[in-house]
């Protein structure tokens, strides 16, 4: 029909159909580009991760394993602690659509009774990846848990998790033994992430949880899983490395004793109205502790719980300290106790002998300054049993100007003074044992006279921990070896086996002839029926020690300085049977050396003393009552000094 | 020349009878890309509504609508490359009217989404009228500047063009929908600069336009738009509101890899995660399932569509042939570089609907009219023989 063309009736401009060519050309080149960007090259330099389309394993991620915390058992297998399944409501900010997200966290807010604006400020918080879920709360009753896990249809971003708590079952009476594991700070996650450490994880933050954390927490497993396009886990394909559950430990310390300790010792506390006190019990042969006690304490279960401010701050505040173990994270004067130290010394040094005799008396003068006799008196001449059974001033001021400070130290490091023992356990502290050396290095001058006196009596600058005094008493019981004490007796692996048997550490033999140690036994049990510490004269146990008076601190308006109260002493084998003692101290074969330490017990009679006395009746399950309470009462005056 | 002028329709009725309908003229691939496309939209449906239901031929799900919607625009390609488009010349104020008095309706009875009146409802069907208002403003327009093709020199002709486009534009801007305002100024740039309009005064204008782009931005745009417009260039910045959508999608693109996870298989698709998936943002998951070389070969099929619009452009006789084809051009061009480019993350989010592909009536239909008026304009470029 047609076959002409019209004709044209307009002008084409082909220039500008090329240039909307090339338009063309350059939109769709540029879109490719990008699109190849994404598609080809995965995108991870956008930072965005290729995604996993349901049902096909394109992407499967490793995720780790939790593996269970090993437990910890007393030494008769008393279990002390406990895993405990909590539920955790956690949110992922990634799966939660902010649309949906007021909605959201009112729900939540109402099936776990909080505010949203609670849940909120602790989302808006997180400052990891919005991939990461995010606890919201924990220890959830289970009911609500369960109702949330439910509705994870309407709850988009809203997961439901099973994580242990550990129950602290014994309360405050190992907490300073046991510790507490806590969450893990952002430092500490720096720090051990390359361990396999998770943001989220508990770690131990004291006691034996602290120590033996590698070994409780066991290795970390990992599993593979296949995770859809919203990066939620929707299957697990298996298990790669399965985890390693952690191991146990088994204490040295014997829950009984250590009730029966913590008995005697808060009973003399609270009798004499004081709020400070430590009291260590050991096993002279092996450096087996058998019960620590610290005063005042707290809950481990508070932490685990999930401390509040308040809480924490009224630990902090407290004067007394309650989180320090004061058996071996404070150090005081040990008073009367050190003159074992000076005894040993100087008939190891055969200054004196067993019969030589010195003279006591009132006082001893050095230059312009006396130093007296605590009684004021003397007892005339003395040998070492008697010194150190009246627990004379002048015979030991007289034995430690003889020996000088740097040989007394010496001595004083023989036994353990002076240096931390190495305990399984955190923050010992090492104490003071002043020498010439240290002297000039603090304060620059050299050691006085006096205070070479004072020193040979467990005063000036000396300062020790309760169990270095505790210790000291062990190295004379047993014979001479200075063992390390140890709280933990063994290490069980997760299938029961023992993947660390017991084995006693000896620090060092001590270098005094064995008759030397013999002495002291002796001496030690003089102090006992000299009946100079009266409070345990009619105790029916053969019982070794020695009492301390430990002044302190700055004078009061009488010129009186308060002082403390210790008592350090061992049993030797048979100390009672059935009202038929036979224990001989002169045997080295003591199974129970102790100390008691109160701190600035202003009481008529030794407290320390008394708790010991108690503790002994208690562990040897006597059943007539010699405790002497009147003793307990405070006094102003300086009076009864041993 | 000036031969063909908007005059009574006696004349346009001679001329009518004076061309004839060559068969032969008309465009095969034109037709075929066009049909390529939607089946592609149709699939991204039927994906869709798979992966809700599990399964697909159920009435009301998206892809039945779709079908009913195919069904309808082809018919009304055949009506529209059945007609004379000539008889658009007589027609060109009743369209503008007509256009006008559609946006107001919308705007006075329209459904409304999340603060913006866009559609209506009859019959179950929601009717986007702004998407025929495009198709109608290019008529408009085209007429127009056919009239003017000697004085395009002038300013007065471009101030003219922007006078007929300002109160559609406006009653469009108050929905408000600023994506379809958009791609009116495309629309009118791109028929602009092919009618030959003068370069000098289309720059200064366009300077003119980039300086007035702060007070917009201050005083036009909703808070809303403003943040989807920028939360483009680092949607990190908020995962959770604006930023969702577009790491979403562009998640769903990256994992589609070379080849696709294959129809049905998008995980965005079965997790229901990506919000509007069946309208704006479906190219997501169409690179999620068929893979970079499924987005080639619709990048190749859209150019090949283009090509065929100029070309009838090309070869249009009169100017208005001309100007249709550059319009409908420049729509298509436009709205593929903004949707695609939103979803891959390199331009803002603007609610522009990628031809074909997005699930619309209203959509396929202009498009099935603009592209059936090229075809009549196509096939009667030649004079009947006497």
């Amino acid at each position: 029909m047609s076959v002409l063309e019209q004709p044209l009736t307009h002008r084409r401009r082909p220039a500008r159909f090329v240039v909307f060519g090339i338009a063309v050309v350059v939109v769709l080149s540029g879109l490719t580009l990008r699109l190849s960007s994404l598609q080809l090259a995965g995108g991870r330099e956008q930072g965005i991760a290729p995604v996993a389309p349901v049902g096909e394993a394109r992407l499967t991620a490793l995720e780790p394993v939790v593996s269970t915390r090993g437990l910890i058992y007393d030494r008769a297998g008393r279990p002390l602690v406990e895993n405990v399944p909590t539920f955790t409501v956690r949110v992922r900010p990634a799966d939660l659509p902010l649309s949906r997200r007021p909605d959201v966290v009112e729900r939540l807010a109402g099936l776990l009774d909080t505010t949203p604006a609670a849940i909120n400020a602790t989302l808006d918080a997180g400052t990891t990846s919005r991939f990461d879920a995010i606890a919201i709360a924990r220890d959830v009753p289970e009911t609500t848990a369960r109702l949330i896990a439910e509705d994870g249809l309407t709850l988009p971003g809203v997961e439901v998790t099973v994580e242990p708590r550990r129950d602290y079952l014994s309360g405050t009476l190992l907490t300073q033994i046991v510790g507490y594991t806590g969450a893990l700070s952002a430092e500490g996650y720096a720090e051990l992430q390359d361990s396999g450490y998770l943001p989220d994880d508990r770690i131990g933050k004291a006691g034996v949880e602290l120590v033996y954390e590698k070994e409780l927490r066991g290795v970390y497993g990992t599993r593979r899983v296949e995770k859809d396009g919203t990066g939620r886990t929707i299957r697990v394909v298996g298990t790669e490395t399965p985890p390693t559950a952690g191991s146990s430990l088994v204490l040295t310390i014997d829950t009984r004793e250590q009730k029966r300790a913590e008995k005697a010792l808060l009973w003399g506390l609270k009798k004499a109205g004081l709020t400070r006190g430590a009291m260590v019990v050991l096993n002279p042969q092996t450096g087996e502790v058998l019960a620590m006690v610290s005063f005042p304490t707290y809950d481990a279960n508070l932490f685990s719980r999930g401390i509040t401010d308040a809480e924490f701050d009224k630990l902090l505040d407290d004067p007394d300290k309650p989180l320090i173990n004061h058996a071996i994270g404070d150090i005081q004067p040990p008073g009367s106790t050190y003159k074992l130290v000076t005894a040993t010394g100087a008939l190891a040094d055969k200054i004196i002998t067993t019969s030589s005799t010195l003279l006591s008396k009132p006082y001893v003068q050095l230059g312009v300054t006396k130093f007296w006799e605590w009684n004021r008196k003397g007892w005339g001449p003395l040998d070492i049993y008697e010194g150190f059974g009246h627990s004379s001033d002048t015979y030991f001021y007289q034995l430690s100007n003889r020996i000088g400070m740097d040989r007394l130290a010496y001595w004083a490091r023989q036994l353990g003074y002076g240096s931390p023992t190495g305990i399984d356990l955190p923050n010992e502290a090492r104490g003071l044992v002043p020498t010439e050396q240290w002297k000039m290095d603090t304060f620059g001058q050299q050691v006085f006279g006096g205070e070479v006196l004072q020193a040979g009596i467990g005063q000036g600058y000396d300062l020790a921990t309760v169990l270095q005094v505790a210790n000291s008493y062990a190295v004379i019981a047993n014979g001479g070896t200075l063992y390390r004490p140890q709280v933990v007796r063994e290490i069980r692996a997760a299938d029961g086996s023992v993947a660390r048997a017991f084995e006693p550490k000896v620090i060092r033999k001590v270098k005094a002839p064995t008759s030397v140690l013999t002495t002291m036994r002796k001496a030690a049990r003089r102090v006992v029926t000299i009946r100079h510490t009266y409070n345990l004269v009619d105790l029916p146990i053969v019982v070794a020690g020695k009492t301390g008076t430990a002044e302190f601190g700055l004078r009061d308006e009488d010129g009186v300085l308060p002082y403390s109260h210790w008592f350090a002493g061992f049993v030797p084998k048979n100390a009672w049977v059935k009202d038929n003692p036979t224990g001989d101290v002169s045997k080295p074969d003591s199974e129970l050396a102790f100390a008691v330490f109160t701190y600035d017990s202003r009481t008529l009679g030794n407290v320390a003393t008394e708790v010991a006395k108690y503790y002994l009746q208690l562990h040897f399950g006597i059943k007539e009552d010699y405790r002497l309470p009147e003793l307990l009462k405070r006094t102003n005056f300086y009076q009864g000094r041993t | 020349m000036g031969v063909l002028r908007a005059e009574r329709s006696a004349a346009t009725g001679i001329a009518a009878k004076t061309s004839g309908v060559a068969w032969r003229d008309y465009d095969v691939q034109l037709t075929v890309y066009a049909v390529l496309l939607a089946a592609i939209g149709l699939a991204m449906a039927y994906s869709h509504t798979t992966a809700q239901l599990g399964e697909a031929l159920v009435a009301g799900t998206t892809f039945t609508r779709g079908l009913v919607w195919a069904g309808v625009a082809l018919v009304v390609f055949v009506l529209a490359t059945a007609f004379d488009y000539r008889w658009l010349r007589t027609l060109t104020w009743p369209i503008y009217v007509v256009n006008l008095a559609l946006l107001a309706a919308t705007l006075a009875l329209g459904d409304s989404d999340a603060a913006s009146a866009r559609w209506i409802t009859v019959l179950g069907f929601q009717f986007q009228f702004s998407e025929l208002a495009k198709i109608l403003m290019i008529l408009v327009l085209a007429r127009y500047l056919a009239d003017r093709e000697r004085k395009l020199d002038s300013l007065t002709s471009i101030l003219g063009a922007c006078l007929i486009v300002a109160p559609p534009w406006i009653l469009v801007m108050l929905q408000p929908d600023l994506g379809t305002s958009l791609v009116f100024f495309a629309i009118l740039g791109g028929m602009l600069f092919m009618a030959g309009a003068s370069l000098r005064w289309l720059g200064a204008l366009t300077v003119a336009a980039l300086a007035a782009l702060p007070l917009v931005w201050t005083y036009v745009l909703h808070d809303y738009q403003r943040e989807r417009l920028t939360s483009f260039l680092d949607p990190s910045k908020d995962p959770l509101g604006a930023g969702f959508q577009l790491l979403t999608a562009q998640k769903a693109v990256s994992s589609g890899g070379l080849l696709g996870a294959g129809l049905t298989n998008g995980a965005q698709n079965q997790s229901d995660l990506l919000p509007v998936q069946t309208t704006d943002f479906v190219f997501a998951i169409l690179a999620e399932e068929l893979g970079f070389v499924g987005c080639v070969v619709v990048f190749l099929l859209f150019a090949a569509l283009i090509w065929r619009v100029l070309a009838i452009g090309w070869r249009a006789r009169d100017p208005f042939g001309l100007m249709v084809g550059a319009g409908i051009a420049s729509m298509i061009l436009f709205q593929l570089t903004v949707n695609v480019g939103m979803v891959l993350g390199i331009m803002p989010v603007t609610g522009i609907p990628l031809p074909f592909i997005t699930h619309g009536g209203s959509s396929l239909i202009s498009m099935a009219i603009g592209l059936g008026i090229l075809q009549s304009i196509s096939m009667r470029q030649r004079r009947a023989e006497w």
